[in-house]
Parts: C-alpha cells; sequence; structure tokens
C-alpha cells in the first residue's frame, strides 16, 4: 500500500484530463442537446497541432496553437455540417458526428502515420519534486494546476459573462431564451467552438504524460462519455465530479486489483445509467429522446 | 413483392452473387464474408430501423458468439467436436445474454439507449481481453478448424469445393466452397424470417413504437415487451454471424468486440438503408466488397469509408435502398396526381350540366 498515495494523485491528474475533455462534452449537450462522437477527435487534433508547433517553437508555442486550430476547426464543423442535425433526433445527431470523427482519425493517420509520437518535456518542467510521500513528475504537477485553473476560468465564464447567461438559460428552455431575444445560435457557437478549444488545449498538454496516436481520440472519448454520465450530462460540475471519480477509480482500481482496471468504469456508467440515468448531479428530468 | 418471387429472385441472387463479383476483382470466399457479417447488420437494423434503437453494443454479440463456438470445438467438447453444437452453444449463450441485458437497456432512450449498450460491450470486451486462461487475451482463438457438418445420413465437409467448371470471366466453379452455399442458404432463412416479422403485427407495432411511443402505450401494447423481444433477435441473428464468422476463418481475436466492430454494423446498416429488407446485405457487401478492393490500392480506404458514411447521412438519410424506395414512392404520388383527382371529371360535368 505503500505506493497509495502516488496512484491517488495519478488518479486525480488523470480524473482531471477526463474533466477538461468532459466539460465541452457536457456543456454543448447541456445547451444543445447534442452527443458529439467526434469530441475525441478535437482532443487529438489539439494533440497533433500541439506536437508539430512544440517542436518547431516550443511548449508554449503549442499550447496556444492547439486550442486556436481546435477552435477553427469546431466553427467550421458546425456551421457547415452540425448545424443541420441540431434539430433532427439523437440517434442521427450521434451518426453524423461518429462518421467525423472516423474522418478526422483516418486524416491523422495517413498525414501523421499510424505510429505512436511521444511530446518532448521542457528542461524546466522535467525534474520531479518531493512531496515527502513520493516524487513526483513537476510537468504532472504544472499539468493538475493548470487544469484547476481552467475549470476555474470556464466556471467565472458561464457563471459571470453575458454569454454564459445566455448559455445558463439556454440550458433552462432554449426557446424561451430565443424567444426573449437571446442569440442562442451564436452563444452555442461560441460554446462549442470552447468546448472544442478546451479538449485540444488538454489534448496537447497531457501529450507529455500519455502519448499520442490517430486512436487517441477514440481512447479518450469513450472514458469521458463515462464521466459526463456519471456525473450527470449536461452538468457542470458533474463533469468535474465525475472526472475525477472515473480517474481515481482507475487508479485505485489498478492497486487492488488490475485485471478489472478497465472494466471497472464501464460497470460504474452501467450502474448510473440504470439506477438515476440522469446522473450523481444531474438534474432528474425525464430522460427521453 | 409476391412470396414466390421474393423467394426466386432472393434465391437466384444468392447463387449468381459468388460469380457476378469475380470480375469486378471479388472472389467467392469474400461473398461468403459478407453474407456471414450482413447476417449481424439485419438483425441490427431490426434495432435501429424498425425499433428506432441506436445500439453501440452489437459488437459483444458477434465477439462472444465467436468466442462460444469456436471454445466449444476446442474446449467445452474437444472430444466429440461438432458443428451444429458449437452453432448451437454460440447462438444459445448470446440468447441468453441479449434478454439479460435487453431487460435492462430497453427502460433508456436514445443518447442514454446508445451509452448503455456501449457501456455492456466494453465490459464484456475486456473481460475476453483478461480472461487468458479461457480466451487466450490479445493472441485470440487460432486454428481451430470447423468439424465437418452432420446430416444424419452424411456429412459434409465445409472447405470442400464444387467441381471444376470453367465459366470465363466468372472464373471457375471450383472457387466456390461448400462454406458459401451453407452460408447462402442460412442467409434465405434469416430473411424469409426478418421479411415475416416485419410483416406481422410484431413488426407494425415496433413501428408504432419507434414512431410514438406513448401512443402505443395508451392503444394498449407494452413498449419494453417489443423492444426487448427485438433486441433479443437482434442479438441473436448477430451472436449467429459471429459464431459462423468464426467457424469460417477458424480463429476470433478480442478485437471482434471493440467499438469499431459495433461501429462497422452501424455503418453498413445506415449506408444501405435503415428500414429497408435488403439494405443492411446491401450495404455491406458493398462497403466490405469496396474495403476489399481500395484497401489494396491506398491507406486511405477508413477515410473514404468514413467520408461516404458521412455523406450518406446528410444527403440520403434512408441510405441506398431507402433513397430509391422514396423516389419510387414519389413516382407514384407524381402519377396519381398527374392523374387528377378521381371525381374531378364527374364534378365539370356536374358543373355544365348545372344551368
Amino acid at each position: 500500500m505503500a505506493q497509495l498515495p502516488g496512484q491517488l494523485l495519478d488518479g486525480f491528474i488523470r480524473g482531471l484530463v477526463y474533466v477538461a475533455i468532459a466539460l465541452g462534452l457536457t456543456i454543448v449537450f447541456g445547451m444543445l442537446r447534442l452527443v458529439n462522437f467526434s469530441h475525441g477527435a478535437f482532443y487529438a487534433i489539439g494533440a497533433y497541432v500541439g506536437l508539430v508547433v512544440a517542436q518547431r517553437y516550443g511548449l508554449v508555442a503549442g499550447l496556444i496553437a492547439a486550442p486556436i486550430a481546435v477552435a477553427v476547426f469546431a466553427v467550421v464543423f458546425d456551421r457547415v455540417l452540425l448545424r443541420r442535425f441540431y434539430d433532427k433526433e439523437p440517434t442521427a445527431q450521434i451518426l453524423v458526428t461518429f462518421g467525423v470523427a472516423i474522418v478526422v482519425e483516418e486524416s491523422l493517420r495517413l498525414y501523421f502515420g499510424g505510429t505512436t509520437r511521444t511530446f518532448p518535456i521542457p528542461d524546466s518542467l522535467s525534474a520531479s519534486v518531493n512531496l515527502g510521500f513520493t516524487q513526483y513528475p513537476a510537468y504532472r504537477l504544472a499539468l493538475a494546476a493548470g487544469i484547476m485553473l481552467l475549470v476555474l476560468a470556464v466556471w467565472l465564464f458561464i457563471e459571470r459573462t453575458d454569454y454564459g447567461l445566455i448559455v445558463r438559460a439556454g440550458v433552462r428552455d432554449r426557446t424561451m431564451v430565443q424567444l426573449l431575444g437571446g442569440n442562442v445560435k451564436q452563444a452555442s457557437t461560441v460554446i462549442f467552438a470552447l468546448g472544442a478549444a478546451l479538449a485540444g488545449l488538454v489534448g496537447a498538454a497531457a501529450s507529455p504524460i500519455y502519448s499520442v496516436d490517430p486512436g487517441t481520440g477514440f481512447s479518450f472519448l469513450v472514458p469521458s462519455f463515462v464521466v459526463v454520465v456519471i456525473g450527470g450530462l449536461g452538468s457542470f460540475w458533474g463533469a468535474v465530479l465525475g472526472g475525477l471519480i472515473v480517474g481515481e477509480l482507475q487508479s485505485v482500481t489498478t492497486l487492488v486489483f488490475p485485471a478489472a482496471s478497465d472494466v471497472v468504469i464501464y460497470i460504474a456508467m452501467a450502474l448510473v445509467l440504470l439506477v438515476r440515468p440522469s446522473g450523481l448531479l444531474g438534474e432528474s428530468e425525464v430522460i427521453r429522446g | 413483392m409476391k412470396d414466390a418471387r421474393f423467394y426466386g429472385l432472393t434465391a437466384l441472387g444468392l447463387v449468381l452473387f459468388p460469380f457476378l463479383i469475380h470480375p469486378i476483382g471479388g472472389y467467392p470466399g469474400l461473398a461468403t464474408q459478407i453474407l456471414i457479417v450482413a447476417i449481424g447488420s439485419i438483425g441490427f437494423n431490426l434495432l435501429l430501423g424498425y425499433a428506432g434503437l441506436l445500439s453501440y453494443g452489437q459488437s459483444m454479440f458477434y465477439g462472444v458468439g465467436g468466442y462460444m463456438a469456436l471454445l466449444t470445438i476446442s474446449k467445452f467438447f474437444p472430444d466429440h467436436p461438432n458443428f451444429w453444437l458449437a452453432i448451437l452453444l454460440g447462438v444459445g449463450f448470446v440468447t441468453l445474454m441479449a434478454v439479460a441485458i435487453g431487460a435492462l437497456v430497453v427502460r433508456l432512450y436514445g443518447i442514454y439507449f446508445a451509452l448503455l449498450t456501449l457501456a455492456f460491450a466494453q465490459m464484456f470486451f475486456f473481460v475476453v481481453f483478461k480472461w487468458r486462461d479461457l480466451t487466450q487475451g490479445d493472441d485470440g482463438l487460432q486454428g481451430i478448424s470447423a468439424p465437418p457438418l452432420s446430416l444424419g445420413f452424411t456429412s459434409i465437409d465445409l472447405t470442400g469445393t464444387f467441381p471444376s467448371l470453367d465459366l470465363g470471366p466468372f472464373g471457375n466453379l471450383s472457387d466456390v466452397h461448400y462454406w458459401y452455399a451453407f452460408v447462402a442458404l442460412i442467409m434465405l432463412l434469416v430473411l424469409a424470417f426478418t421479411r415475416t416479422l416485419i410483416r406481422s403485427q410484431f413488426g407494425e407495432v415496433l413501428g408504432a413504437i419507434r414512431e410514438n411511443e406513448e401512443r402505443s402505450t395508451f392503444v394498449g401494447f407494452d413498449p419494453r415487451r417489443y423492444k426487448l423481444a427485438a433486441f433479443t433477435i437482434a442479438g441473436a441473428l448477430t451472436g449467429l454471424s459471429g459464431a459462423l464468422r468464426g467457424l469460417y476463418e477458424t480463429s476470433i481475436a478480442p478485437d471482434a468486440l471493440t467499438v469499431g466492430t459495433s461501429g462497422d454494423f452501424v455503418i453498413y446498416t445506415v449506408i444501405g438503408g435503415v428500414k429497408t429488407l435488403f439494405g443492411p446485405l446491401v450495404g455491406t457487401g458493398l462497403i466490405m466488397y469496396m474495403q476489399n478492393v481500395i484497401s489494396a490500392k491506398t491507406d486511405a480506404w477508413r477515410l473514404i469509408e468514413g467520408l461516404l458514411f458521412v455523406a450518406v447521412i446528410v444527403f440520403l438519410p434512408g441510405g441506398i435502398l431507402g433513397s430509391f424506395k422514396r423516389k419510387r414512392a414519389r413516382t407514384i404520388l407524381a402519377a396519381a396526381v398527374a392523374a387528377g383527382p378521381p371525381d374531378a371529371p364527374s364534378r365539370a360535368a356536374a358543373r355544365e350540366a348545372a344551368p
């Protein structure tokens, strides 16, 4: 059990990465009732853009370029394709975003090759820090701090700005906001781009820890669904809580019963869906459609 | 379509299929693979097309069906390997699985249904992946040849081929293994079964539930029981597909249980056309054929498949066959409109007759 504190910290950081990905997924669902199977692709695009830019101009440039590139991609995707599907049934939305996810993954594979890439960690952050109970890589701690700040910033954006107001109201009653003159369409594009940029930024920032390959998008997408389902689809703090639960659940099970470390989160997801489909912090509306 | 015409044309198509794909770069073995996978797609269409349920977990039925069939031969009854028993245990186990999982998932709708089926499929994937003693983990089960097909009076080795007969551009009769004939016969039965099912009251109630579940409840139907039945039948057909695939390939690996496999059933069915009897078969055939021909030439095959899938969803929401059907319906409607309302002449006559 000597590794327990270190494992818990690993789980916490992995959980924070899930939180950052899941936030975009959950806000977009809350606002647009849109389930985005291509959200994992945003993470992957961010990772590759970050990788390319960071190799040439350094990590900071990579961390700036990744979210911008992904946000641009998301806006184009939203305007050209996704908008047609806002009012369609959820299965059509799932299908089209699933298709785009395949297209993105395969484009990345063609362009960058199928091999796993690793991201260089800058020298200033490659040291490890003595935390008393364990030696811990400085980069991971910096990542954790960065994501916590990001979550706070997104929360402030939603709570304190006019866009945030429209978003929060739009989650409650989209039609009413439109009737009152709120520009839900524009706000939803902003939110969609924001969620995508977040996933892209984390894709670049987390890749020095978790290596990158074209399938990265799907391998982070599926656990992100687990996160938002456990927390409650559409709930901001639900995504935060769900992410941390999933991260810790994986870490602790790895220690206690390694064979079950992958399966345990899906069992948790199924239990939540069956017992309380609206999730731990989701509002218990009628779950239909 | 009248029954006799349906059976005649379908049987004819199945007989010609392995020869017709020869001149365009296919081969009879591919025809066999297409029919086997299409059984699963047809089952999936019962869910997505007729019941309106998008399952992202069909891989669990496909994969477990394959594993159970091969394990029956290699592990459960190694002393008395029996083809029928392998199929029976594969399909039987998957059917029980589908009943148990179905009873839980039919309570959910839309995205929640999709995610719960995905969660179950992931569980089965990791169980198969980690249970090395039984499944050999990521190596999979290899080199388990199917026993001959016993028919009571005789038994047939399905890997045998038909006698040699040159068919010119369509290859040679001896290219075709008995496997194809066996699978084609099963396909005919599956199509006949599905056709009967969707034309029955069961099929109509399923459609009513898809369109308006609440109203179907008011009329007195229990939607969950119908959806559970559809889920179970779809699972059993997908299990049959997986069992046949395992026996045909003599191997199976955990990738049969991945999200990607579930996604393949979705892609095949949507491209071919949901809510049509032959759509899933056409979609499976088209994509597997294209994959075979194109992937030999370029690495971009999966990209092309993804683009095709998105294009179909955007421009042909009914899939290839669905759009044909709609066009035909529109032509009939147009003809009817051109002919004018049936009572128009008499009314005109009445107006003329009026003072």
